[in-house]
């Protein structure tokens, strides 16, 4: 999966914009949005709040963990702990770069708000590195990606699923006399 | 985006070989020392130490894997194989105390291929080799993961050299993951570009279409 098609779909999740143009009730196959009124908060998918927000027609509010010190907890939490710690959003890094990229006009700290989600993404790739070495090395057969987003996995999934493939293949080596079963895989 | 043309078939690791797959292919010429338990009346050609115009019985030689795999049958006794020295017990004990050190490269570089190729004949060491090739995988994916998830803009040759050919279409993954996600966070891939399919395509000259 390319991580852009992760940002695909980070793009249906809801976000809270102040429009300044008015407009009925619009029908979506996704579901209803609106009605706009100037100055009246309404939900909008991300990939929508950017469109208008590009055109100069609204102001994004920030998601409510998007902020410093509540980022901050959450970086201190993330360190303290071994497992993985619940994110606010299933899609935090994306929303970040969207919004940020977009819409940093209405991010009050932007800067700071870059640097704690990039720093809590480290901690975690590098936790994500570690859990899948000792996988590996005790040779386990499942395990729980609890509280790992999309964008997390996504980045170690060709070359762990490869390397799984392989050491099971090296696994199968040391039962003999299944010969038997002959298949080609494809 | 990596696009090709068509997929490779990935080799088959395992006891079975793909018969697609290239680096199947080329394993299958690895050679293996063997001794003869018949003898082969006018194949002498083939052994080009000697000067008779058979090969006698208990000659020792060199055979690739898939003659080796041809001729071996463990009732009809025509060819002995022996282990290439890298999966004999000195080498064993080495890859016991730390596998990261050796070039497999060198050794292989088909290390992993081989090793599961070799239980196809048995040999009582053949636990062993199984458990050796297993735990050598199994201790040097903290490098590779580490690696190739690090080396971001750099030269990587240093890192890929002592790696044996399975083990760098790993490190090769593993940079497609990094750099995508590089890509994606510096924005690139929101820019739209031409397919390498469309790159690479030429019109065909008129010339060739009227031959």
């Amino acid at each position: 999966m390319d991580p852009s098609e992760v940002e695909f779909l980070a793009e249906k999740e809801m976000v809270t914009i102040i429009p300044n143009f008015s407009l009925d009730k619009v029908y979506l196959i996704g579901g209803d949005l609106g009605p706009f009124n100037p100055g009246l908060p309404v939900d909008v998918p991300v990939w929508l709040a950017i469109n208008l927000k590009q055109r100069q027609k609204c102001r994004i509010v920030p998601p409510d963990w998007m902020d410093v010190e509540k980022l901050e907890e959450i970086r201190e939490q993330e360190r303290k702990v071994g497992m993985f710690t619940p994110m606010p959003s299933p899609y935090y890094m994306e929303l970040t770069k969207l919004l940020l990229n977009h819409a940093s006009d209405n991010i009050p700290k932007a800067d700071e708000i870059r640097t704690l989600v990039k720093d809590t993404w480290d901690t975690r790739i590098a936790k994500l590195r570690l859990s899948a070495d000792s996988f590996v090395s005790q040779q386990e057969a499942h395990a729980k990606l609890d509280n790992l987003t999309l964008m997390e996995i996504n980045t170690i999934r060709q070359l762990f699923l490869e390397s799984l493939n392989h050491m099971y293949k090296l696994r199968t080596n040391m039962q003999p006399g299944k010969d038997s079963a002959k298949s080609q895989d494809f | 985006m990596a696009t090709q043309s068509y997929t490779p078939v990935p080799p088959g690791v395992g006891m079975e070989d793909n018969f697609l797959s290239l680096d199947d292919i080329l394993l299958s010429q690895e050679k293996l020392p063997c001794r003869t338990e018949t003898a082969f009346p006018r194949l002498g050609f083939l052994e080009k130490s000697g000067d008779t115009g058979d090969i006698q019985e208990g000659t020792k030689m060199e055979m690739p894997l898939w003659l080796a795999k041809g001729l071996y049958d463990s009732k009809r006794r025509v060819v002995a194989v022996d282990l290439p020295k890298v999966y004999r017990e000195g080498w064993r004990t080495v890859f016991g105390a730390d596998p990261n050190v050796v070039d497999l490269h060198k050794m292989g570089p088909y290390y992993y291929g081989l090793g599961s190729q070799l239980l196809h004949f048995d040999s009582p060491e053949n636990p062993d080799i199984a458990q050796t090739v297993l735990q050598t995988f199994v201790r040097r994916f903290r490098r590779i993961m580490d690696s190739s998830q690090n080396a971001y803009n750099e030269d990587t040759s240093a890192l890929v050299e002592k790696l044996d050919c399975m083990e760098r279409s790993l490190f090769r993954s593993g940079q497609a993951g990094l750099h995508d996600f590089q890509r994606w966070e510096k924005g690139q891939s929101s820019q739209m570009t031409a397919s390498s399919l469309v790159q690479n395509y030429r019109k065909r000259k008129f010339a060739e279409l009227e031959a």
